[in-house]
């Protein structure tokens, strides 16, 4: 439905977008993954028509954006919660897009009672609402015009737990629908939950894409143990012709764990630990984007996911 | 996993028509009355011409208090104040950020500018017609007479909130910020005309030259003419215009279509 073509965005010296190009698809969640300043809002913002390519394209169902008639009705934005004069009332938010729209003003309170923004509270100015509050009236601004695209820019921020969780399962009805669902984020375990499909984006290139699945697919495969006798289980192993390495008191062996279980039990060797060594999303996705990350030693930054 | 064929990742937008640009008029009237800054501020205008016009009833010497006078002396409180009307109906959408959502809803930008400057103007006439209907009572309190000509009406009345109006759309598309916008049409309209009457008061050659090249000089001259300006008026206010109203609100305009909504 989102058609990405060979977008390049500079400016001046800047390249903030570097020739990317991907496909967010009907009935999915797709997930636009990155660090902050990697390009993530450039993309988005070229998206909808607010600021211009320098070369590539953005279709979205096959049209420029500036071509969609009513583009609410098709399109819902949210590219920041925090974008809304603060002197309106979060209801008077809703009443301006609906009045653009065309819609009735009924269609303003049932999506502040789907986005739990209390009568009382729609009354409140914006400049009083907590970035919570201000990202749900946002997401209620999208969902305004019932749009069968959803292009959201770290839609989750501010939101507290509960709210993060209610959002996921809106998005994720959304997509089961048939809507098109693009959203971005900077934090991993945001997307990882919620989207079919997954946009890793660093400094302006894509580093990768594909499901969750495929992506770690590519990643060679590690096994943890710990057993009672390791000394004794490594040379089993390795008299296999795996490559066995002491860590963290136990071993990483580069087979899967069946096989690990197997050499045990020919070694009669109790385990006492057994668990899949592979680097997770966020091993993969700071080393496809090691280059690009502010930190200067990305391992320390995972530490405590268990590989440094 | 989803199947879909080609024609399911196409937008069906053949029942969906356009945005009318009544609509988006109607919506930008909405947008510069529904903050608290907006309803207060028009509301001010009303009450401080009401004032001034009340006062000026009471203070003026008693031949000048007809219709005719009292209008003008409401009409001049309103010119002051209804660009910024109009300067904040601009500048809110980048000072306020409410662009991204403007610019969004209707990506053509030239309409919203469009619909911005008629719903400006229609709100300039509503404001117009409540400053003569405060003129009438300020007419009333002073028991002036009712004369009016077209002369004033037309001149004093609707062409200086017109090219108020223009400014200030002229100078909020231009600096796309609300203080510096507001600061900037005051200078314009409050310290220029002195800062160029001092001026032209010492050097002769400077006082010929400042209707040519300073624009509320022009229009100052056009309201003091009677009936229809001279040539040499026009011609002033045609240059001066230029370079004070069209210039801007030419260059401005671009700004505007291109500038990204941060």
């Amino acid at each position: 439905m989102i058609m990405v073509d060979h977008l390049t965005k500079t400016y001046g010296g800047f390249t903030a977008v570097d020739d990317v190009s991907f496909t967010a698809r009907r009935g999915r969640v797709t997930g636009f993954l990155g660090p902050n300043g990697a390009g993530k809002t450039t993309t988005m913002r070229i998206m909808v028509g607010l600021t211009p390519a320098t070369s590539g394209s953005v279709r979205i169902g096959g049209r420029d954006y500036r071509d969609i008639p009513n583009p609410g009705l098709h399109v819902g934005v949210l590219l920041d919660a925090s974008a809304q004069h603060a002197g309106r009332t979060g209801r008077e938010v809703l009443m301006i897009g609906a009045r653009t729209m065309g819609l009735p003003d009924s269609r303003v309170d049932k999506m502040l009672e789907l986005v739990s923004l209390t009568p009382d509270e729609s009354k409140r100015r914006v400049r009083n609402y907590s970035l919570g509050m201000r990202q749900r009236l946002g997401i209620a601004h999208a969902l305004l015009g019932d749009p069968s695209v959803l292009i959201l820019d770290e839609p989750a921020n501010g939101l507290d737990p509960a709210g993060i969780r209610w959002m996921r399962r809106l998005l994720k009805s959304y997509a089961d629908q048939g809507g098109t669902v693009l959203l971005s984020s900077h934090l991993l375990n945001e997307v990882e939950l919620i989207a079919d499909e997954m946009i890793l984006i660093g400094r302006g290139t894509i580093v990768a894409s594909g499901t969750k699945e495929s992506l770690l697919s590519g990643e060679a495969t590690s096994t943890l143990v710990h057993s009672e006798d390791n000394d004794a289980l490594g040379r089993q192993l390795a008299a296999a012709g795996h490559t066995v390495s002491v860590e963290a008191g136990g071993l990483r062996v580069d087979c899967d764990s069946p096989t690990v279980g197997r050499a045990a039990l020919e070694a009669q060797v109790v385990l006492t630990e057994l668990r899949s060594g592979a680097a997770g999303l966020e091993d993969l996705f700071l080393s496809l984007t090691e280059d690009t990350q502010r930190e200067g030693h990305p391992a320390a930054a995972t530490a405590q996911g268990g590989t440094a | 996993m989803t199947t879909t064929d080609a024609s399911s990742e196409l937008l069906d937008v053949s029942g969906t028509p356009a945005v009318p640009f009544t609509r988006l008029v109607a919506v930008e009237v909405r947008k510069a009355l529904d903050t608290r800054a907006g309803r207060w501020f028009s509301a001010s205008i009303v009450l401080l011409s009401l004032a001034v016009v009340v006062i000026y009833a009471f203070a003026a010497p008693e031949d000048s208090r007809d219709f005719s006078d009292v209008i003008g002396v409401a009409g001049a409180v309103l010119g002051y104040f209804l660009p910024i009307l109009l300067i904040l109906m601009v500048t809110s959408e980048w000072s306020q950020r409410t662009g991204l959502t403007t610019f969004t809803l209707e990506p053509h930008r030239g309409r919203v500018v469009g619909a911005k400057l008629v719903g400006g103007l229609l709100l300039g006439a509503a404001l117009i017609l409540v400053a003569m209907a405060v003129a009438a009572v300020g007419t009333l309190i002073g028991g002036g007479g009712w004369s009016i000509t077209a002369d004033v009406l037309v001149k004093g009345f609707l062409v200086a909130n017109l090219i108020a109006i223009l400014t200030g759309f002229a100078i909020g598309m231009l600096l796309m910020n609300s203080p510096a916008a507001i600061v900037t049409y005051f200078i314009y309209s409050l310290v220029l005309p002195i800062a160029v009457g001092v001026l032209g008061s010492f050097q002769d050659w400077f006082a010929d030259l400042a209707p040519w090249i300073e624009f509320n000089t022009a229009q100052g001259l056009m309201f003091q003419a009677d009936g229809m300006p001279s040539g040499e008026v026009l011609a002033q206010l045609l240059v001066s215009g230029t370079i004070w109203l069209v210039v801007p609100f030419a260059l401005g305009l671009l700004r505007l279509l291109r500038a990204e909504p941060k």
